[in-house]
């Protein structure tokens, strides 16, 4: 019995530290520049308090409490957690050995209503290794499998557990362009018939799902569960992201997006700078990594000042980079963005609340009280290539500053003569 | 037969009344050179930088430094440059100054932009030893990532072919200079490479078809094989040599290409660039090397030099690395973002490579996320140093050190323009020299190379970008 309470007890009090999400340290950031990605914009000098795992105060001279932990922020810069919108993290430990690999599906029928949340692994190597390098924070999409729907991409905090599920369903992922004619037959126009029947069809079965009855063949584009995933959709409350790089291409999603009325966001986007006005108006946000511009022949245009373009005509962008092991290095392609005239805050935004914004992500994303505490202590410009996080928060818990790699670089550091270095020194 | 008697000293002998008959030495008609460079500097005048930060790439930096230029080398660089009345000058106030940087990794050409079947020209994996096949001989001239490259601030490249094969071809190393043909770029007097890889890739390919190599012992069996046979085809023709040498008629070894590539390397006249991630395969690399009696100029993707520092240094081997690549495959998982400081910490030659049509158009900042990795460890690596990642110690590992990638008097005059501190991730090259003639301008249109296939691509009446 007594066994038994304990194992209890423990038990429970594991589940609340899982469901309190909170850190009950109190951390007060004194003296940096924080890069807040609100309209304050940044600030110098100024301090950040944070409790109970959230941000509680933002200012000058802001004073601590007894058990608060002052951490000197002169010379350094605070970001809010950086967030990646388009990774596998969690879905791929080695992109070469498949059994790691969890990104698609080729199961028939399973396509837009394709979950791919009890896949993530929380534990991946890639966890830590982009958290220490400041991603705190990464939106997780299916890659394209049989399908132009490759299906339900989640939102994640990198937390190494499972507590770092924060949102499933954030968004339904399609391909367009020519990944999306290759899944459809080998052509755009058949691509895009398939979209536009998906919708046709998932608006009809809605309507008439109460005469459905077993035993009864429907013949649709996709299967129930397919189309039944396309309802929030339809109802604007999920996101359909679409693959696509060719102006015409995204002015063709544009107008799908206006017949069906869903909320559109274009990915890759390789030539949407030729369109963004048509973007701008439609208020369509785009997915890019901006350093890349390496013409295909469905992205001829590409340019490294692609994002600076799309800014100035006011589109919101939401940054990627780095593929899964190197997302973080979303910084680097933002910083690349604004070398090539995209202003810095504007890409700060990017890789923060724009894509919090779009995912419904709330409480994160801006320095400001009622926030989540995911930030970074930056030793320099955060958009600096040289610069590095000194400090690192998710939800208000400091994080230790190592990964595998870490471990690795600190075996070997020291080179003994004989090349053993497999005891601990 | 391409044999031709000397006759002279068969005529100086009977002149001076000799008895004896002295042997007759037999001539041996030079092999054709073949695909030579044809490159030729553009035209350039006389010039000199002045008031800019330069990194020399030896490890110098001069501040308030000046760099002249005349008749496409280096003619000086200091501080206090005199004599210099009347020269072309580029005012470098706030501006840095570093060798035209060097990849050493490059697949541009042979695998082009727009990426697609038809241009994927980098592979003959068709058998897992193709020491025959060259990547000059596939260089698609018009790949829109040269000029891009150019952009970067990167002068010269060794083009390579991929690492399906455990010996995949000869590289060869470019001027990135726009040239319909290929010989118009072959940087002049730049020894060839022969590619080589370890481990996953040509034991995934072949094993997968149930042939060999199946595993990495495999591997190793199919390079001491390749070797074993060079050796005994170099033996022939040195013997076809000496017995000319002694005027012993001889019948002429048949020439094979896959052989002649190998018997190069052993004569010391091809460069050994080995793809080779993991620590211990580079250890066994090292002992076939020396088994055979050759020697490996660089690791290529060596990700795991850090844990070898100490023997790369030794056998004086570069490793060309990316500065945070890892994960792809199980041989890249044990990435360290400290490994190029590392491994320069260690006193051995360290170069930045690209491997990448991205990459190879921000070499600077791939070297300055190294340089920070190891400076937040404590390191204290400089611009200076930082530099001759990709410049002197790629010059090295390429053979062409006495050519490129200083600043030093005489070399070719390969120069970048920097808007800022290289180091930074809002430095552009703004200017571009190669061998002195201006090659690239950020604020000229005219000094911007177009390639054929960048015109009227996009906009009849206009350029791609």
């Amino acid at each position: 019995m007594r066994l038994l309470k304990t194992g209890l007890a423990s038990m429970l009090l594991t589940a609340g530290l899982i469901g309190s999400h909170a850190s009950a340290d109190e951390y007060l950031i004194k003296n940096a520049t924080l890069h807040t990605a609100t309209a304050k914009g940044t600030l110098a000098q100024a301090d950040v308090l944070v409790v109970d795992g959230k941000i509680v105060n933002v200012g000058q001279e802001i004073s601590a409490g007894q058990k608060t932990i002052v951490i000197d922020g002169s010379g350094k810069h605070v970001t809010p957690g950086l967030i990646n919108a388009s990774t596998n993290i969690g879905l791929v430990e080695i992109s070469a050995v498949s059994n790691t690999v969890d990104a698609s599906t080729k199961l028939p029928g399973v396509s837009a209503s394709f979950n791919i949340s009890p896949a993530i692994n929380f534990r991946s190597t890639l966890v830590p290794q982009n958290r220490i390098n400041g991603l705190t924070r990464a939106i997780v999409l299916p890659r394209v499998g049989e399908s132009i729907f490759a299906g339900q991409g989640a939102a994640i905090a990198l937390h190494s557990s499972m507590r770092g599920l924060l949102k499933e369903k954030v968004a339904i992922f399609a391909a367009y362009g020519e990944s999306g004619a290759s899944k459809a037959g080998g052509s755009r126009a058949s691509a895009m018939q398939l979209l536009d029947q998906a919708f046709s069809d998932a608006k009809y079965l809605r309507r008439n799902e109460n005469r459905y009855l077993p035993g009864f063949q429907w013949e649709f584009s996709l299967s129930l569960a397919d189309l039944k995933a396309l309802y929030p959709v339809l109802d604007r409350k999920t996101p359909l992201v679409i693959s696509a790089h060719r102006a015409d291409d995204i002015l063709r999603l544009i107008a799908l997006a206006k017949k069906h009325s869903f909320k559109l966001v274009i990915a890759g986007g390789g030539e949407a700078w030729m369109v963004g006005k048509a973007l701008a108006d439609a208020k369509v946000p785009v997915i890019m990594d901006p350093i890349n511009n390496l013409p295909q022949f469905e992205s001829l245009a590409v340019r490294l000042d692609g994002a600076a373009r799309l800014y100035q005509a006011g589109v919101k962008l939401l940054f990627t980079g780095g593929g899964s092991h190197n997302g973080h290095l979303v910084r680097q392609s933002a910083g690349n963005a604004v070398a090539y005239g995209m202003p810095a805050e504007a890409a700060i935004e990017a890789m923060t609340i724009n894509t919090a914004e779009v995912f419904s992500l709330y409480n994160y994303g801006q320095i400001k009280p009622g926030m989540d505490a995911d930030l970074v202590i930056w030793d320099g410009d955060p958009l600096e290539i040289t610069s590095n996080p000194d400090a690192v928060f998710i939800q208000g818990e400091k994080q230790p500053m190592v990964s595998r790699a870490t471990r690795l670089r600190d075996r070997y550091w020291e080179l003994q003569d004989n090349h053993q270095q497999a005891y601990r020194q | 037969m391409n044999i031709k008697r000397l006759l002279i000293p068969a005529i100086v002998g009977s002149m001076v009344g000799c008895e004896q008959q002295a042997p007759e030495k037999i001539e041996i008609e030079p092999e054709k050179p073949v695909y030579q460079s044809t490159y030729k500097p553009m035209p350039s005048q006389e010039f000199v930088i002045t008031n800019a930060t330069i990194l020399v790439g030896n490890g110098e930096r001069i501040d308030n430094g000046s760099v002249w230029v005349k008749d496409g080398k280096i003619h000086a660089v200091g501080q206090n440059l005199t004599d210099t009345a009347g020269v072309t000058v580029y005012d470098g106030e706030g501006q840095w100054v570093t060798p035209g940087l060097i990849d050493v990794h490059s697949h541009l050409g042979v695998y082009p932009s727009p990426s697609h079947e038809a241009n994927e020209d980098g592979n003959e994996m068709t058998k897992p030893n193709t020491a025959e096949v060259w990547a000059e001989h596939a260089v698609w001239t018009q790949d829109p990532g040269f000029d891009l490259a150019l952009a970067g601030g990167v002068t010269s490249m060794q083009v390579l072919p991929g690492s399906g094969n455990l010996i995949g071809g000869r590289g060869v190393t470019l001027k990135n200079i726009p040239s319909v043909t290929m010989q118009g770029m072959k940087f002049p007097g730049a020894p060839h490479g022969l590619k080589m890889a370890c481990g996953e890739n040509p034991k995934r390919f072949y094993g997968g078809k149930g042939q060999s190599p199946m595993t990495r012992m495999g591997n190793v069996a199919g390079y001491r094989a390749a070797w074993i046979k060079a050796k005994a085809y170099k033996e022939k023709w040195d013997k076809y040599y000496q017995a000319a040498e002694k005027g012993e008629e001889t019948d002429k070894p048949e020439k094979d290409l896959q052989l002649e590539t190998l018997a190069e390397v052993l004569r010391g006249n091809i460069l050994i660039h080995n793809h080779c991630y993991r620590a211990e395969e580079m250890a066994i690399m090292i002992d076939i090397a020396k088994e055979f009696d050759y020697k490996i100029s660089t690791f290529h993707h060596a990700v795991e030099s850090y844990k070898i520092a100490d023997l790369l240094a030794e056998n004086d081997i570069c490793s060309a690395m990316w500065a945070d690549w890892w994960g792809f495959k199980h041989e890249a998982y044990d990435s360290v973002r400290e490994n190029v400081a590392m491994v320069d910490k260690a006193n051995a030659c360290a170069v930045v490579h690209s491997d990448s049509a991205i990459g190879i158009q921000h070499l600077n900042q791939e070297s300055a996320k190294a340089m920070s990795a190891g400076n937040k460890q404590g390191l204290n690596i400089q611009p200076q140093d930082a530099i001759r990642w990709t410049t002197a110690n790629a010059a090295k590992s390429l053979g062409v050190a006495d050519k490129v990638g200083t600043l030093e008097n005489n070399k070719m005059a390969d120069i970048v323009i920097w808007s800022h501190n290289p180091f930074s991730i809002y430095a552009k090259a703004e200017k571009v020299f190669i061998d002195g003639a201006l090659a690239y301008d950020r604020k000229d249109a005219s000094k911007k190379a177009v390639s054929d296939f960048d015109l009227g691509v996009t906009d009849p009446e206009g350029e791609r970008l």
